[in-house]
């Protein structure tokens, strides 16, 4: 009898044991399932946050580079500015088209604009090249003049090499004595 | 470039001749009347049968060189009357009677043997009045060399009768353009040997010799911006030589291939400048808001004459190297362009429009003598001079269609050197004389 007791006293003390060691292990799982939870739902938030903020960003950028191209269209659109045979001051109506130029060059400032200087075909090929110069540095010191940052602006003459119409009427000539601009995306 | 290397081509004075007194002619006199030439076949030396029709050849070539410097008047074959098989082509042999009587000042007889590919051909130049031999030379070679010993004796006849050899030794650039680029091309004087320069796939334009002919200046606007280089022609390599923003437009090298003439827009404005292709120093030569363009130099280097509408209209200006003393050099007319000054003299030609066509003009450097040389439906322009000053050579023809051609300094004798479908062929340049052969 006194054996048996000493028996049930162990295996109450390995129950009990085996209980305390088993509700601390129990204790100890539970805390660390919190603290995995805590971490996983912490983690999924901001990864929920990042792809919310790339999301927007990407498209941020796709309604930029939409903008972006809607304006480039819209430049690609700009009225040509024309001169009179051998000459490279600016008419009248060639300064109010170049002020809307100018207006949107300021609304847009991420663009760079190409000017082209063209003359028609009747006069010295070579002479030409220098006229078509001269026009469209017309067109870039107006330009600076309105605020157009002179960084913006750069003057390349064709002379009377590329005709817009190769024809040689009065009209195609009018036509081809022209500054042309070519709006490009602001090189970084 | 066809190098000739296989034989040695020999040139021998036959006989001196005493005779014929250094009187030049001044051929470009506005009298002066073309010599008259008669050019009977070759004779056969060897007394081999001419299988090869080689007596005429020699006689008819030898008669479109002539023809091609300008200068002579080649006397139709059917109007002679010497006894061909009785005349030889010795002084002794030949009477010379029977062709004053047709009209000929000037008497060319050759003779030939031709074996085993082996040529040898001997020509002599004889004054008529005076039954003179004036100059005599014989050339040994092969066959297709034979276009080289007629345009070599042909330098000697002009050298005899002259003071200055031919311009067989001499070519012409040029641009091509074709559509919406252009490259420079070379073609020697008689039209042969037609070569394409670059390949930029852009516009290239407004080639220009160096002093030696070794290397060519041009302006290619192959990095998207009119920029200024120079290729030697033995190795086509091409050097950068000005990327200013704005035109860097190729000019004229000086006469004693130091520096380079250009036009740059850099300062805000069309200037010309002179760079020292040595020490990289630029100098600019003009200061005026209005457009300058269009260098050439004087022969001797001290002067410069550009185009400038500092006027109101585009004109022609000379001032001397340093930029200083510019006055204005044309009066006729309202637009007056491209420059070209004579290497051997006072005389620029330039275009002006007259009539709504551009054509050529000429006047001397004092604003004396000017003179139309042109009188061409499409219009001429981009006049260049020979080196020997007695040739300009222009661009010519409604747009589209527009070919080089080459006229004497009178204004005579118009040729066309080329004309290709398709091709605009503009600003020629002509080269100094080249050791071609």
């Amino acid at each position: 009898m006194k054996r048996n007791l000493k028996i049930a006293g162990i295996m109450l003390l390995v129950v009990s044991l085996s209980f305390i060691f088993m509700a601390g292990c129990a204790k100890k799982e539970v805390v660390k399932e919190e603290t995995l939870m805590a971490q996983e739902e912490k983690a999924a938030e901001a990864q929920a946050a990042e792809k919310e903020t790339l999301s927007t960003e990407q498209e941020l950028a796709q309604k930029a580079l939409e903008e972006k191209e809607r304006l480039l269209q819209e430049a690609a659109a700009f009225e040509d500015v024309y001169c009179d045979f051998d000459k490279y001051d600016l008419k009248t109506e060639s300064r109010d088209t170049l002020r809307k130029h100018a207006d949107w060059l300021l609304n847009n400032t991420g663009f760079q604009v190409i000017l082209e200087g063209h003359c028609d075909e009747r006069g010295t090929r070579e002479y030409n090249l220098a006229l078509g110069e001269r026009r469209s540095e017309s067109v870039r010191d107006y330009l600076i003049n309105l605020g157009i940052d002179t960084g913006r602006l750069t003057t390349i003459s064709y002379g009377e090499e590329l005709p817009l119409d190769p024809t040689h009427t009065e009209e195609a000539w009018a036509k081809n004595r022209r500054v042309h601009f070519v709006v490009v995306t602001e090189k970084k | 470039m066809r190098k000739i290397g296989l034989l040695i081509i020999i040139t021998a004075l036959l006989w001196s001749s005493p005779v014929w007194g250094k009187v030049y002619i001044d051929i470009n006199a506005p009298a002066f009347q073309r010599f008259p030439v008669a050019i009977p076949d070759f004779k056969s030396l060897d007394e081999q049968d001419d299988t090869e029709k080689l007596s005429t050849k020699f006689s008819n070539s030898l008669a479109e060189a002539l023809k091609m410097t300008g200068f002579f008047r080649v006397i139709d074959k059917n109007a002679f009357i010497e006894n061909k098989d009785e005349a030889g082509i010795t002084a002794d042999t030949i009477n010379f009677h029977d062709w004053s009587i047709i009209g000929a000042e000037f008497l060319i007889k050759g003779g030939f043997q031709y074996s085993n590919e082996n040529l040898s051909i001997e020509f002599r130049l004889f004054g008529v009045v005076e039954g003179d031999l004036i100059v005599s030379k014989k050339y040994w070679g092969t066959l297709d060399e034979m276009k080289i010993m007629i345009q070599k004796f042909t330098g000697e006849i002009l050298l005899a009768l002259t003071g200055e050899p031919s311009v067989f030794g001499t070519k012409i650039a040029f641009t091509g353009k074709k559509g919406k680029t252009s490259d420079i091309y070379t073609i020697n004087f008689d039209g042969s040997d037609l070569v394409k320069i670059t390949n930029n796939k852009s516009l290239t334009v407004l080639p220009h010799w160096s002093h030696d002919g070794k290397q060519l200046a041009y302006t290619s606007y192959r990095r998207m911006n009119p920029d200024l280089y120079v290729m030697d022609l033995s190795n086509k390599e091409v050097k950068t030589i000005s990327r200013f923003k704005g035109l860097n437009l190729s000019g004229p090298w000086s006469p004693d291939g130091s520096n380079i003439l250009l036009t740059l827009s850099k300062d805000g404005n069309e200037e010309i400048y002179m760079l020292d292709l040595e020490t990289k120093k630029l100098n600019r030569l003009t200061n005026d808001p209005a457009i300058d363009v269009s260098p050439t130099w004087s022969p001797d280097g001290s002067k410069i004459a550009f185009v400038s509408n500092r006027s109101g209209s585009p004109q022609i200006f000379v001032m001397n190297v340093d930029g200083s003393k510019v006055r204005r050099l044309t009066y006729e007319g309202r637009y007056n362009t491209s420059p070209s000054w004579s290497p051997k003299g006072k005389v620029i030609v330039y275009e002006g429009v007259t009539n709504g066509s551009f054509q050529l003009f000429s006047i001397a450097d004092d604003g004396s003598n000017f003179v139309q040389l042109t009188f061409e439906n499409g219009g001429c322009e981009y006049p260049t001079w020979s080196p020997d000053g007695r040739y300009v050579a222009f661009s010519s023809g409604e747009k589209g269609k527009i070919r080089i051609c080459i006229i004497n300094s009178n204004g005579l004798n118009l040729r066309v050197l080329h004309e290709e479908p398709g091709m605009e062929a503009i600003y020629p340049t002509w080269s100094p004389r080249l050791q071609l052969y």
